[in-house]
């Protein structure tokens, strides 16, 4: 009796004491965000908007810019995501095997590593799309990493040893992991990857100091799984936001497909913390063959709002319904207050690798702008902006077709207008920067596998060049695979366009110094002015760039860091699908195959972190 | 008809091919392979396609080396199209079953052709149906009780479908997660534990399937394509595009050993359909 009372005393002090503790963990990473110096989340801030107030370099001096030091992960394969920093220390992390390095700025060395214990012959078969890792997390003086085995770890920031370990998935069922955790409050939350092996995705919510599950909303299956609440939590429906009524997703699928009904949260995470509110994106339904699953397939492809506190459904939209182009809906969610159509919102700003671009009200889930950010965008003509749901063009749809014929010319790729490199966002323009892939399909739902047993012969990937103009969709032989975009999200007007040889993979950064910051497959970190897109300052890295670049200040000067490191869908999967191997597919897709396959002729394997700064 | 009578002749063209090119006569016979895919290949090498690569091996000389990977998204990738680490040369050579006209690889011509088959638990109360079609007739009550496999990528679902059965079908993935159990083994299993009463398999699967109960246990019934839905698939070995001389050295192989070939593939109980005669405009999408 006497352990039993005092070990409930001492619990109940723990959690008294714990209280401001947790408070402090919540007050601390917003604050971190706020301090330009530092480089704290993935987005640089709870709004993912990747602005920095830094503005040392600036549109006139930052054609100075020179590399400053250079640190090898020793790592091949995709190196996405970008460096933190927080109080001075910097944290880097490696693709599979999620090696973590605290690096001290002043003298450049290593303060620590960490490499987790992972089962290769598990994992690696199970990652779609290169063994990439999107980034740490920072709060409660602890790194969290997501490994790729769904292992979500937490490591002290000053010794990196390991606090805490929970198992997030099983990659015996084709669970993996990819993306950046994100501390809110006194949780971590992280989602999971694996919608080819028909994982049913959902976004969790760790307690921060024990790992303990607080809450974990599937996005697909019954009201108790998904969170939402009937009459309450709400979509966009009929011009208006309406509550969504009881068992919403499970209306949407027949029998018991929903079980392995994809919508996986491989993507970005963002906190509105006057609202207590997370944001997110949902992703592809599961299976594969639009055939199998009639219906909207709800809430797969869909924008989220949740609690943050309970995980409970504020709103949910869904972007493309019945998905039969794997336009993914994992894209970062960045949260700007403006003002559309005279009115002020709190909005969220999503670019969908659909092609569309939307503006909605955060609070309520009410739509406000749906436009392409690329025009040559052609699957829908455009989004109803009573229903919410896009007009799906008859000709460029994979079902309304049938399995034998091939659907030539559907825009965007698979890989989407833009993939998953996040958007940046100046107050100073009122524009985002959005990293564009610039490609159409002939019809593959995505990179068709080798699954032997099974022979279904579709039609396998052959991507090509848009060959259309951005800003007006006129067709114009272009041939370039990558655009650099700005876009006014209050009215979904696309200001100015840039042309890239490649996709462009890596996320943007925009600053106050009027510069945004974006990387390119070739491997140039590309300084471009904010307002006009003119091109600044560029500089080779040792290796493509799919990682995100970012910006911080050490003993009063401003430095922007990226990783290099070719590989993730772009670099290994675009290149080995467009790829026939034969000397006559090199003018194939009006040069797309030669030109990809050029790509190995630019750069090579190899993960590396450049970081910039102008000349003392 | 174990021993080849053109033997001799199928070994000196085999080494002209090699001269051609300028593979070393000590190289080895290199496949890419899952370690745990039966009845196809496993590590201990119990698979057909073992059996059919250690075949032409023996009549190269050569030993077969395996690299192995669960064929999963990704596999032609990291295996067949993936360069040493060293830089010199790739993982492995041959993949020994992919669809005929499989685009991620070059086929060679193919060596079996097969079809679905419907796969049917005995004493489950479906031991009157005889044909494929009966299902969609069967009075909806008692089609309401049907548990039936479908897959993503198989034509089964498609079947399934159109004959208005989809809400019957207990959806499976293609591909598992799992390193150590393939589709064919869960599906096995599945049967077993009445979790489903019939499943629409490939050919090799549903004779794998057969192969681990006692005999009776189940209705087999071969799918029949219609204009609207192909059951039926020929298989060939995948090379690298480009690889012309190792494709045309597979062929030669194939042309000559095509009894034992079936002889190999028909001890496993899969079965055998004439193969047809191969569309060479493979690429209609264009």
């Amino acid at each position: 009796m006497k352990p039993v009372k005092n070990w409930l005393l001492a619990s109940t002090i723990a959690t008294i004491l714990a209280t401001p503790a947790v408070t402090t963990a919540n007050s601390d990473v917003e604050k971190l965000t706020q301090n330009p110096a530092n480089w704290a989340t993935w987005g640089g801030d709870y709004a993912g908007t990747r602005y920095s107030k830094l503005s040392q370099i600036n549109t006139q001096n930052v054609k100075n810019l020179q590399p400053a030091w250079t640190f090898s992960t020793g790592v091949l394969r995709g190196h996405e995501g970008g460096p933190l920093v927080v109080n001075g220390i910097m944290y880097i992390h490696t693709p599979f095997p999620n090696t973590v390095y605290a690096i001290d700025q002043k003298t450049k060395a290593v303060i620590w590593e960490f490499t987790p214990t992972m089962d290769a012959d598990v994992t690696i078969p199970v990652m779609c799309c290169d063994t990439v890792n999107r980034g740490l997390a920072y709060g409660d003086g602890k790194i969290f990493l997501q490994q790729s085995d769904t292992v979500l770890t937490a490591l002290d920031a000053k010794t990196g040893k390991r606090v805490w370990s929970v198992q997030n998935g099983d990659p015996k069922l084709g669970m993996t992991n990819t993306q950046a955790p994100l501390v809110v409050k006194d949780k971590v939350l992280t989602g999971i990857s694996g919608g080819e092996f028909g994982v049913r995705g959902f976004l969790a919510a760790y307690d921060i100091r024990t790992g303990q599950l607080a809450w974990k909303g599937y996005s697909m299956g019954p009201d108790k799984d998904t969170l939402i609440k009937p009459g309450k939590s709400t979509t966009w429906e009929d011009g208006k936001v309406t509550p969504l009524k009881p068992e919403s997703s499970l209306a949407t699928w027949k029998g018991d497909q929903w079980k392995i009904g994809g919508g996986t949260t491989w993507g970005w995470y963002s906190y509105d913390p006057k609202l207590n509110l997370v944001y997110y994106g949902s992703g592809n339904p599961s299976t594969w063959n639009p055939v199998q699953r009639p219906g909207d397939n709800k809430w797969s492809m869909s924008l989220w709002a949740r609690d943050a506190d309970t995980g409970e459904v504020k709103w949910v939209y869904q972007m493309t319904p019945h998905d039969e182009w794997d336009y993914d809906g994992i894209n970062e969610t960045v949260l700007v207050d403006q003002e559309v159509k005279g009115k002020m919102h709190k909005t969220i700003v999503h670019f969908d690798r659909n092609g569309f671009g939307y503006t909605l009200d955060r609070e309520t889930g009410e739509l406000l702008v749906a436009e392409k950010f690329d025009k040559s965008v052609n699957w829908a003509s455009h989004v109803d902006m009573k229903t919410g749901r896009p007009q799906v063009v008859p000709e460029f749809s994979t079902e309304h077709n049938g399995e034998d014929v091939n659907t030539v010319g559907t825009c965007p790729a698979a890989l989407g207008a833009k993939n998953m490199a996040p958007v940046s966002y100046s107050p100073q323009t009122g524009l985002f920067y959005i990293s564009g892939n610039h490609l159409c399909m002939e019809y593959e739902p995505f990179e068709v596998s080798y699954t032997a047993g099974q022979p279904y012969v579709g039609a396998t990937l052959s991507m090509m060049p848009a060959g259309a103009d951005v800003l007006t969709g006129k067709k114009d032989d272009s041939t370039n695979l990558g655009q650099f975009t700005a876009f006014d999200a209050k009215t979904g007007k696309i200001v100015w366009s840039n042309k890239e040889q490649f996709s462009v993979w890596s996320g943007s950064v925009a600053t106050a110094g009027g510069v945004v910051f974006y990387g390119t497959l070739e491997g140039y970190l590309k300084a471009v002015d904010a307002k006009t897109g003119k091109e600044l300052y560029k500089f080779k890295t040792p290796s493509g760039i799919i990682g995100n670049v970012n910006t911080w200040e050490f003993e009063g000067k401003q430095y922007v860091g990226v990783l290099s490191g070719i590989g993730g869908w772009a670099g290994i999967g675009i290149a080995a699908g467009l790829d026939s191997g034969e000397a006559s597919t090199n003018s194939e897709g009006l040069g797309a195959v030669g030109a990809y396959r050029s790509l190995s002729s630019y750069t090579k394997l190899g993960g590396t972190l450049t970081v910039f700064a102008l000349p003392d | 008809m174990k021993i080849n009578p053109k033997l001799p002749q199928c070994l000196m063209l085999a080494g002209l091919t090699f001269a051609a090119a300028n593979i070393q006569a000590d190289d080895k016979f290199r496949v890419c392979a899952d370690p745990m895919n039966p009845p196809y290949s496993t590590k201990q090498l119990t698979g057909y396609e073992n059996k059919i690569a250690a075949l032409f091996a023996k009549q190269l000389n050569q030993e077969v080396e395996y690299t192995w990977l669960p064929e999963r998204i990704g596999f032609i990738r990291n295996t067949l199209k993936a360069e040493n680490e060293d830089g010199k040369g790739f993982k492995c050579d041959v993949v020994m079953g992919v669809p005929a006209g499989y685009d991620l690889t070059e086929t060679t011509q193919p060596y079996f052709h097969s079809t679905y088959v419907l796969l049917i638990a005995k004493g489950r109360g479906w031991d009157d149906i005889s044909e494929s079609s009966q299902l969609a007739s069967l009075p909806l009550q008692r089609q309401e009780g049907l548990k039936i496999a479908m897959f993503d990528r198989g034509p089964g679902t498609e079947w399934l479908q159109k004959s208005g059965l989809l809400e019957q079908g207990v959806p499976y993935q293609s591909m598992t997660g799992d390193s150590e159990h393939n589709v064919a083994m869960q599906i096995d299993k599945d049967l077993r534990d009445g979790v489903i009463d019939m499943a629409i398999l490939w050919g090799p699967m549903a004779a794998y399937v057969l192969s681990q109960n006692p005999p009776a246990s189940f209705i087999a019934i071969p799918m029949q394509s219609t204009p609207d839905i192909k059951f039926d698939f020929s298989i060939a070995m995948g090379v690298r595009q480009g690889d012309d001389e190792r494709k045309r050295q597979l062929n030669t192989l194939i042309e000559q050993n095509l009894p034992e070939i079936h002889s190999i593939i028909g001890s496993y109980g899969i079965p055998l359909l004439p193969i047809p005669k191969q569309n060479p405009a493979k690429d209609d999408d264009d």
